[in-house]
């Protein structure tokens, strides 16, 4: 009942499903709880150190950047040692512990570069705990589902740095400012509650959150989730999607460094911010997270479903780009709160979103290990490297730096510094253009298709006709020496008779019957082998028998004996109707002879009609069509009649239009003439069969989408009309009723894939099929990238209704 | 192409030497000379194919032409040691469906006598 009183509150907010809005709401009080005397934290830090230090000496602090990547390297080591839980919480009791004693030490006189000290401190606390917090995160949460309460949880975070900025902001006096650690550390605790609270829950829910951190893995065990940072490195270096997120992040933090330095030295010079830093800094960063904090609510998660991760990547450095030219033409304090402002509501945001979904086509191991690297130590290290190239740069144009006096060409520092920051943007934005091209091609790579089309494999793993032929051939052997003879010769013709086949032809004598008075095939293959193996093709007994079969004595013989055949007056008539339909196939299409196929086609026996369809299929005479298609009716000819009529190719596609058009025709006969529509596959083909399915005829829609689909999957380059697949895509929307399995949508995706990137749209619905939680949630996120939003508007609900198996898996 | 021509029990027999093809032709094709045969009342014809190398369409061709004449005047034509080669182009012809084909010609010589 108070679940679902909770649910019915949360989802006014965010998209939860039910059995989830617990262990959201403990996610987001742990975020929020982090963020919040981080807030307070921060605020104390900027104060201390601008009071303490000065803006000159910032980038000292920025440069300690690398000791604090030290530290987390040994954050590293210590995962390797401890479990997730314990890990949390020894952390957290660490920066309790710590913050008492900066309070302690700012209680009385104390030394000037103790700032630096406690500006190092605050930034361990930031990153230590915001890992920890996304480990977590990645762990219990599918990308997918990550993915839709994200914008939730960032909120969470948000909400608590606006609380922590705002008790400085208020409380803070320029002498006391430093008794608000206390808050800070009582924050902390909090949090120590929920995280057990947390780690309670999901030991209760095991068979839910499958891959939750029920208990840790033996560290360095098989299994284990912790590295080092030397393998973390290792495994970013080797791979060149991760190569390009490390090069963004580091980018990216350089670009930050340079506002926090351009805005900081504008915030120096200000008379208001001098009178009391630590709580102008708090209603400043509080401004600024009720900002982020209002775009992360209503925007992030619809802006990056919206206009995807590309634009998601953009806007920020568009952004700082934009400001920064601006205080390098403009050097003004609101051009500073503009480039602070969007720097922390943007990377707060969708930039932190954004990067986090990069994450996603990452396999899970290795985004474990490249986290370590890019987010623990890289995250912190750029700044550095920042600092590195502020000291050098300010040093260059030879000004005092964060003063406004001329250096350098006439410019100041500021100037130059938002000048460089600008190229440093040009810079990210060209990374994150990239990076937004290979995150689509990995998220394919992940879903790699699983298997092809049955049709497709068999065609082209394997000759069927050729083994078709084959297996007639060993069966004409207990039937006719002539039908055995003409087999051979076929096999031989068409460079088939192998000497594997040729083994397998004369394994065995056959049984005597025909009427030839020789025995010669009756008991062996082998003369045919040993007078034909080593000339391979007998061009010459070819054409012999080529030009015998056109002589005029030839026609006027067996034209004869074929009348007698037809009219059953020698023995064995069904079999020597077999040699002739066979041997018809030989002759030329217009010779007297030929013209006795008509009766051959329309023979009782299927055996018959097998050889004369067959020969049907070489001759492609239009006046054979109808009676091809009579025989569908018969189960035991109707793949006879079709393979024949496939052999036409597009010669007949008027004639297989007319059969689907025709509404007083049998379902069956109409079936065929769709597929073999599709067999022909071209443009035209396509038109017919989008035509009829246009009519809306439920009977025959099934088929005439896997015609299209058919057709699409074969010649990828033919044009539907995107207006009629729509029209029908909505249609089966509509039609759909209670899905039992992912199954039931398969006529959707083939109606998607007529107009989508047929090769994703299988791949998604393979996912899909698959039913694993991450598979289907790596499914959703390819067609996320591959369909338009009014397709998504309808579909993802769907998707996203259907059951999934317990296990995340992994994807095909 | 050399034919030589016997008789054994009022059964004339060719036998057929070297090569029968079109690039070959002699002053007398096999087909005149079975017409010679069937117009002095010779209806029972064995062509003795034991010394015949090569046959081309064109041989092929006299052949049946020589077996149309017999039959259309109630003869009988047959054909002895054929090679393995034509017997193979007979099947695939469906030849062997009409003409009446002997391994010997002994055994040829006696199914004249048992029809």
């Amino acid at each position: 009942m108070a679940e679902r009183r909770l649910h019915k509150v949360l989802s006014a907010v965010v998209k939860i499903k039910p059995g989830e809005e617990v262990l959201a709401v403990l996610i987001f009080f742990y975020f929020f709880l982090i963020t919040a005397p981080f807030g307070i934290v921060k605020s104390l830090r900027d104060a201390n150190f601008l009071e303490d230090l000065k803006a000159e000496n910032l980038p000292y602090a920025y440069l300690s950047a690398i000791l604090i990547a030290v530290a987390v390297s040994f954050h590293a080591k210590l995962q390797t040692r401890f479990s997730r839980r314990s890990l949390l919480m020894s952390t957290l009791v660490f920066f309790i512990l710590t913050d008492l004693v900066f309070w302690a030490l700012f209680s009385r006189p104390h030394w000037d570069w103790l700032a630096l000290i406690y500006w190092m401190w605050a930034n361990l606390f930031v990153v230590a705990l915001t890992t920890q917090f996304w480990f977590l995160v990645n762990d219990v949460f599918n990308p997918r589902e990550a993915k839709r309460l994200i914008g939730f949880f960032g909120s969470g975070g948000i909400l608590g740095g606006v609380a922590g900025n705002l008790l400085p902001g208020f409380l803070a006096k320029p002498e006391t400012s430093h008794r608000l650690l206390l808050v800070s550390a009582a924050f902390l605790g909090l949090c120590l509650v929920v995280v057990g609270l947390t780690f309670t829950w999901l030991r209760k829910n095991e068979d839910r959150y499958a891959a939750a951190p029920k208990r840790e893995p033996k560290p360095g065990g098989k299994g284990s989730r912790h590295v080092g940072l030397g393998d973390s490195f290792r495994s970013v270096a080797s791979d060149a999607y991760l190569r390009l997120m490390a090069w963004i992040v580091l980018v990216t933090g350089i670009v930050s460094t340079f506002i926090d330095w351009q805005s900081k030295s504008l915030i120096q010079g200000d008379p208001v911010a001098q009178q009391n830093y630590a709580s102008f800094f708090g209603r400043f960063n509080a401004g600024i997270l009720v900002f982020a904090f209002l775009f992360q609510l209503v925007m992030t998660s619809r802006f990056i479903n919206r206009f995807g991760i590309r634009t998601g990547l953009l806007i920020y450095p568009v952004i700082i780009l934009l400001c920064s030219v601006g205080i390098g033409i403009f050097p003004l304090l609101g051009f500073a709160i503009a480039i602070k402002g969007s720097d922390k509501a943007l990377s707060y945001s969708i930039n932190q979103s954004s990067r986090e979904l990069l994450y996603i086509p990452v396999l899970p191991g290795l985004k474990y290990r490249a986290k370590v690297f890019i987010d623990m130590f890289l995250n912190r290290f750029s700044k550095a490297v920042g600092g590195v190239i502020l000291l050098g740069l300010i040093s260059l144009v030879q000004g005092p730096p964060g003063m406004r006096e001329k250096g350098a060409m006439g410019l100041s520092p500021l100037v130059w510094v938002s000048l460089t920051s600008g190229i440093f943007a040009l810079i990210w934005i060209l990374f994150n253009l990239r990076i937004s091209r290979a995150y689509v091609r990995e998220v394919k790579a992940q879903l790699a298709k699983k298997w092809e089309r049955a049709d497709e494999v068999v065609a082209g793993t394997m000759d069927v006709d050729a083994a078709k032929l084959v297996v007639d051939a060993i069966e004409s052997r207990t039937q006719s020496a002539t039908l055995f003879a003409l087999h051979l010769y076929e096999l031989e013709r068409q460079n088939r008779l192998t000497p594997e086949i040729r083994g397998l032809l004369a394994l065995k004598p056959i049984g005597a019957s025909g009427s030839g008075t020789r025995p010669l095939f009756e008991y062996d293959a082998s003369p045919w082998v040993s007078d034909f193996e080593d000339s391979g093709v007998p061009a010459e007994m070819d054409k012999e028998i080529q030009e015998i079969l056109a002589l005029d004595s030839y026609q006027k013989v067996i034209g004869e004996y074929a009348g007698q055949v037809i009219e059953g007056k020698t023995e064995h008539t069904e079999t020597r109707k077999m040699e002739l339909s066979k041997a018809i196939g030989l002759m030329n299409g217009r010779s007297a002879i030929a013209e006795r196929l008509d009766d051959l086609l329309s023979d009782d026996s299927p055996k018959v009609f097998q050889y004369a369809a067959e020969s049907a299929g070489r001759f492609k005479k239009k006046a054979h069509v109808p009676l091809l298609f009579m025989k569908f009716g018969d189960p035991r000819t109707c793949e006879d009649a079709r393979s024949a009529l496939e052999r036409y190719g597009g010669t007949i596609m008027g004639a297989l239009s007319d059969y689907l058009e025709d509404a007083g025709e049998s379902a069956l006969v109409r079936e065929q003439a769709a597929s073999l529509l599709a067999r022909a596959g071209d443009q035209e083909a396509a038109e017919a069969l989008l035509e009829a399915l246009a009519r809306g005829e439920k009977p025959l829609k099934t088929v005439l989408i896997d015609a299209l689909d058919r057709v699409r999957s074969e010649v990828p380059e033919i044009v539907f009309k995107e207006e009629v697949v729509r029209d029908r895509f909505e249609a089966e929307i509509r039609d759909l009723g209670p899905l039992r399995t992912p199954s039931d949508l398969l006529p959707v995706f083939k109606l998607l894939g007529l107009i989508y990137d047929h090769e994703d749209v299988f791949r998604a619905y393979q996912n899909l099929l698959k039913g694993t939680k991450d598979s289907v949630a790596y499914a959703i996120e390819l067609l996320d990238h591959t369909v338009s939003q009014d397709v998504k508007d309808r579909l993802f609900p769907i998707l996203e209704g259907l059951g999934v198996r317990g296990g995340r898996g992994t994807p095909a | 192409m050399v034919i030589n021509k016997r008789e054994k029990n009022n059964i004339v027999i060719f036998d057929i030497e070297g090569e029968i093809r079109r690039s070959d032709i002699t002053d007398v094709t096999l087909h005149q000379l079975v017409k010679e045969q069937l117009e002095v009342g010779k209806k029972q014809i064995l062509l003795n194919f034991d010394k015949v190398d090569f046959i081309d369409s064109f041989g092929v061709g006299e052949i049946l032409a020589s077996y149309i004449s017999t039959h259309n005047l109630g003869g009988k034509l047959k054909l002895a040691r054929i090679s393995k080669k034509l017997y193979l182009i007979f099947q695939v012809t469906m030849l062997t469906k009409v003409l009446e084909i002997h391994d010997e010609e002994d055994a040829a010589l006696q199914s004249f006598f048992k029809e």
